[in-house]
């Protein structure tokens, strides 16, 4: 089975059940309990987290182990009982991107990562030394912010 | 805006299941004790709004704003 979502970004979507991510919680601020990921440009390490609900709601993410030298998760036991997975290592990893005109100014959210573990999501906070909300995806640190 | 005055060892309860219990004052600060279902997350505010913000600002991105390069053009960055 899959559906159907005009997406406001990149048009219809065909996306199947299997794909569907349930974020029980939603995102903070944004909400939302169902979204997929999707790859436009495989290779690049950039995905899209496209909201099934709102067609104009999406995220992109990229996994920061991927990008991040050293990245390390300590999340409380809450949180690790409400994602479920024995070995967070096995679990996909993703962090917000927030775009920026200069590419090289592009940040990653360290600090709110988005934990996936057999179809489900959950947004969490990442407590670990340099975790920060604003990180360069390219190299640095950017202006610490409340965290 | 409900407005209570507490004690410390006093308890607000919300709901059914959420328990609030002010486990000390002193001076401007108070450390408060909660218990709620596991399934309910709870944020200091000011974590909160920011992580709003951050998750709103990666949602204002459009289609073609990503970046060219990906993860193999990337120099090596440290995260502390």
């Amino acid at each position: 089975m899959s559906l159907t979502v005009d997406s406001s970004r990149f048009g219809a979507l065909e996306i199947h059940d299997a794909d569907a991510i349930e974020f029980p919680l939603g995102l903070i601020g944004l909400g939302g309990l169902h979204y997929a990921l999707l790859d436009r440009n495989p290779g690049s390490g950039f995905r899209w987290l496209h909201s099934l609900e709102d067609p104009g709601l999406a995220l992109p993410v990229v996994d920061p182990r991927e990008f991040i030298a050293g990245f390390a998760l300590a999340l409380s036991t809450e949180d690790r009982e409400r994602i479920g997975a024995p070995d967070l290592s096995a679990a996909q990893v993703y962090v917000t991107v927030r775009t920026a005109p200069d590419p090289a100014d592009t940040l990653v959210n360290l600090r709110a990562p988005l934990i996936v573990w057999e179809g489900r999501g959950h947004q969490v906070l990442n407590t670990a030394p340099g975790a920060e909300l604003r990180v360069l995806l390219f190299g640095g640190v950017a202006g610490a912010q409340a965290g | 805006m409900l407005i209570l005055t507490r004690r410390a060892g006093e308890r607000v309860v919300i709901g059914e299941d959420v328990l609030v219990t002010v486990m000390e004052v002193s001076g401007q600060t108070v450390r408060l004790g909660i218990a709620a279902p596991q399934g309910l997350p709870i944020y200091r505010e000011e974590i909160w709004l920011a992580v709003k913000e951050e998750n709103r600002a990666a949602a204002a991105a459009a289609a073609d704003a990503l970046p060219a390069g990906g993860a193999a053009d990337a120099p090596p960055a440290e995260s502390a």
